[in-house]
């Protein structure tokens, strides 16, 4: 490891809290292997990744985990329960697991996730997990931020309409059936396939409570890093995660300018204009847009004083 | 973006009892906590390994089986030897009154016992963590 436990996990819980990576660390990035795991609540996904890691283990590979759980709508505490089924090489150096609540971002990864794989990548794991919370079919981001995305299910799920649909079902290159020792769930599974231009989605029958499927696992997951290189996709991938964070960042940015803009006098009239019925919300859109945000510069430069300065601040005023 | 407070519960040695650290821990998080569960049967190895990985600030161990004494006392031993400094550690379970005494003095700093509300328990790790 580039990067001491302890001062890892400082760093981790700093950039939890909103501070951004040290650039001297970004610059080290882009080494480590990113697995997506993802799929609904209960499949096994936690205990699945605790084979996955003896696996990986096994190949003399390091491996940091980020495992995500829900917050609370209603207290915001969070109960954080991945790590208990990852204890096979809790005291193993080469493991570093990390459980995040989602701190009531939607997509199913959380708002710092993308700057916590950076941070793991950084300090050297060979492979970064994301496991996501248990998902639905709309809660995709884990796509953004993975090379390879395995999204888990369990035997008597649905039928082929619900394969056919959108969303989670698209973003899988593994398809992983697993609790496949109940139901005696045998029927089609798939072994991969690819060549240097095409990747056949394979589907993967694993029990995590067995063992059953898991070096197939690795290897489809060997086999998918393997085409992405040869094809050319892993630098598209790269690419579009580059241009998801940075997306994310500048929207969160800009929507921050248009709050601050919003508490002025000039977008008060405009919105008392709005209540009064002179204005429609559409027309009051245009004039806060060329008048606030467009025409004050001054304004709109103090209020996006960078997020590194922001978080310079956080760290001062403590937690 | 200020945290909410993060602990982990744990339970140590054999000892299955998992109900009442669920309870509070399940408590904890409806009191606006992020607690890390670990559940049954931790070594103290891997509860400090966990509490040190996960950064949390406070660590709640459970013990219903009598092995107490020797497993807590292990946790706060391996917590200093891995220089973890301003840890609030506190316990619950079945604990008789003179090992209480004991526990503190290794520097656990409350002990719950069975009756003890989620209330008492939150309300006392705010107070201590402020």
């Amino acid at each position: 490891m580039k990067m001491r436990g302890n001062e890892l996990t400082k760093l981790v819980t700093r950039l939890e809290s909103g501070e951004p990576l040290p650039t001297e660390l970004y610059r080290r990035t882009g080494n480590a292997r990113i697995l997506g795991i993802t799929g609904p609540p209960g499949v096994g996904k936690s205990s699945l990744i605790d084979r996955l890691i003896d696996n990986l283990r096994r190949q003399h590979k390091t491996v940091g985990v980020i495992a995500i759980d829900p917050t609370s709508p209603i207290s915001g505490g969070a109960l954080l329960g991945d790590r208990l089924r990852m204890q096979r090489h809790s005291e193993d150096e080469g493991v570093f697991i990390r459980s995040l609540a989602t701190r009531h971002h939607h997509g199913g990864v959380t708002d710092s996730t993308p700057q916590i794989i950076h941070a793991l990548d950084a300090a050297g794991f060979d492979i970064v997990i994301v496991e996501t919370v248990g998902t639905g079919q709309d809660e995709v981001e884990v796509a953004e931020v993975a090379d390879t995305v395995v999204v888990v299910l369990m035997p008597e799920l649905g039928d082929e309409i619900q394969r056919a649909k959108s969303g989670l079902m698209e973003i899988a290159d593994i398809l992983v059936i697993n609790k496949a020792d109940l139901f005696n769930a045998r029927a089609p599974a798939t072994g991969p396939q690819y060549s240097a231009l095409k990747w056949e989605r394979p589907t993967i029958h694993t029990s995590a409570k067995t063992g059953e499927g898991i070096t197939t696992l690795c290897g489809a997951m060997d086999l998918h890093h393997a085409y992405l290189v040869h094809s050319g996709e892993l630098a598209e991938r790269r690419e579009r995660a580059v241009r998801a964070e940075v997306t994310r960042l500048l929207q969160s940015r800009v929507s921050a300018s248009i709050l601050c803009a919003l508490e002025g006098p000039q977008a008060q009239t405009i919105l008392t204009d709005v209540a009064k019925r002179k204005l429609d919300p559409y027309d009051a859109v245009e004039k806060l847009t060329t008048e606030i945000l467009g025409s004050n510069k001054r304004s709109s430069k103090h209020v996006t004083t960078s997020t590194r300065g922001q978080a310079a601040k956080r760290r001062k005023t403590g937690r | 973006m200020k945290r909410p407070l993060k602990v982990l519960i744990a339970k140590a040695g054999l000892d299955g009892h998992e109900r009442g650290a669920l309870v509070v821990a399940m408590g904890l998080r409806d009191a606006g906590m992020e607690v890390v569960y670990t559940g049954i049967r931790n070594t103290p190895e891997q509860i400090v390994a966990a509490a040190m990985q996960e950064d949390v600030d406070v660590i709640g161990l459970s013990s219903l089986s009598g092995g107490h004494m020797a497993q807590f006392k292990r946790v706060m031993e391996l917590l200093k030897k891995q220089k973890v400094r301003g840890m609030l550690v506190f316990a619950g379970g079945i604990i008789p009154d003179d090992d209480v005494k004991k526990l503190k003095k290794l520097g656990i700093k409350e002990v719950f016992g069975p009756g003890s509300t989620i209330a008492s328990i939150a309300e006392f790790i705010t107070k201590s963590r402020r």
